[in-house]
């Protein structure tokens, strides 16, 4: 899907139909059977299996403790699958392109400019945990379970040293906030028809809750 | 003890590099230009990235360490504290050696790049590694530093020590040196012959051999040696 202002609302409509009700998650799965290219559109498949694998251990405890564990889960995986699909079809700009368009260029562009940020630190995310894998494993520490939470610490505070850098170098170059971009959209046919169908997924997910 | 490499290859779209050759213990200098693959082949020696094709075997070593060029890459701990205790070290001990001005409590990612690679160094050194792999050791350090970190690696009890390296002035007693010439790395044999292929020697060391005057090691003690027989 080339028109980023299409993918970002599906991807909305859809995530909102999937968490209303099962209907909405069964439409949002059919959506990304017909829409997408399914499994090759899942760019990171140890993280989305370990991310379902989350989900299914809080299925889990909710069916334990009385409440409706299946819904959860089956609610989750369609957001999950949407979320894969959007993750793997963005490219760099998508944001920042949409953000000033729906918004605006002051505050539409930041917003855009702090998506695309959150997103190159997103994609950086598996590089990092490798290395951090690998000095643990070089200092002898086996990665398992346990050493997870210790590698999100560093991650979280390098990821927080790195907006400070960012920030420092914008305002350096002269950044007052907000700014202009002249994207040019070309939606095609197939791309609208799956914005139809994303609107209609919601509209049933409403109805049939 | 050694290390075998044999047809070893490695690729990413216009790039390749091909090597062949045994590390026997000692110390090596491989050099090569920006992008000629010296980090990947660190990587493949130290075990940490697998060859496209041929082997890395690594014969009676049983601990292998491989220094990145980025200190940051080593670290697993939130302060300094946490860091040197991740490498089995009393924290005040390795401040101590690492020579920097730091209380245990500072943010390991708050340090200078300098500082936080005299750290990670210290902590390397403080134990005895059968395979060292150093990817650019001296970077981010001034002069005092890198010649601490000669004195270290000079000071190792024995091994595998190979040193990735740009540097041009400052060198620890090299024993073979090595370089990444047209995607293949090329053995120029052991100093002070070797000096007489290598193609990215440094300026000074050039200069001495074009002037006929070998130097018998590149230290900087050698290279002072060698510059006080040069006549004219």
């Amino acid at each position: 899907m080339q028109d980023p202002r299409i993918r970002l609302a599906c991807a909305f409509l859809l995530s909102i139909a999937a968490f209303i009700s099962i209907a909405g998650a069964i439409a949002a799965f059919l959506w990304w059977l017909v829409f997408t290219s399914r499994w090759k559109s899942i760019r990171h498949f140890r993280a989305m299996l370990a991310t379902f694998l989350l989900f299914v251990l809080v299925a889990a405890v909710m069916v334990f403790t009385g409440t409706n564990g299946l819904s959860y889960l089956t609610r989750m995986t369609a957001i999950l699958l949407v979320g894969t699909w959007v993750y793997a079809d963005s490219r760099p700009g998508d944001f920042l392109a949409t953000g000033t368009w729906l918004c605006g260029t002051r505050m539409g562009f930041e917003l855009g400019m702090i998506a695309e940020m959150a997103m190159g630190v997103a994609q950086g995310l598996s590089d990092d945990f490798s290395r951090i894998r690998i000095a643990m494993a070089q200092k002898g520490q086996p990665w398992g379970f346990r050493r997870i939470l210790p590698a999100g610490r560093i991650l979280i505070c390098d990821a927080l040293r790195g907006a400070d850098d960012t920030a420092e170098l914008l305002a350096m170059r002269g950044y007052r906030g907000g700014g202009t971009l002249c994207t040019r959209f070309s939606p095609q046919a197939p791309e609208i028809a799956a914005g139809a169908c994303a609107t209609a997924a919601l509209v049933f997910a409403f109805f049939l809750r | 003890m050694r290390v075998l490499l044999d047809h070893v290859t490695a690729s990413r779209q216009s790039w390749s590099l091909e090597a062949d050759g045994i590390f026997t213990p000692g110390i090596h200098l491989v050099s090569g230009d920006v992008g000629s693959g010296k980090s990947t082949l660190a990587l493949m020696i130290a075990g940490l990235r697998s060859p496209e094709s041929g082997t890395v075997r690594r014969e009676e070593i049983h601990s292998t360490m491989l220094s990145f060029q980025f200190p940051e890459f080593h670290v697993t701990g939130l302060s300094v504290s946490e860091e040197c205790t991740s490498w089995g070290l009393e924290p005040v001990t390795a401040i101590r050696q690492a020579g920097i001005d730091v209380v245990p409590e500072t943010p390991a990612l708050s340090l200078s790049r300098g500082e936080l690679k005299r750290l990670h160094l210290a902590c390397v050194f403080s134990q005895d590694y059968d395979l060292l792999v150093l990817d650019e050791p001296f970077s981010s350090l001034d002069c005092p530093g890198k010649e601490q970190v000669c004195r270290q690696i000079s000071g190792r009890s024995g091994g595998i020590t190979v040193i990735f390296t740009h540097e041009q002035c400052i060198f620890p007693a090299i024993d073979h040196i090595w370089e990444i010439v047209g995607g293949s790395l090329v053995e120029c044999g052991t100093v002070p012959d070797a000096l007489l292929q290598w193609q990215h020697a440094p300026p000074l060391v050039r200069r001495l051999v074009g002037a006929g005057t070998i130097p018998e090691s590149i230290t900087p003690e050698g290279l002072r040696e060698a510059a006080c027989r040069t006549r004219g």
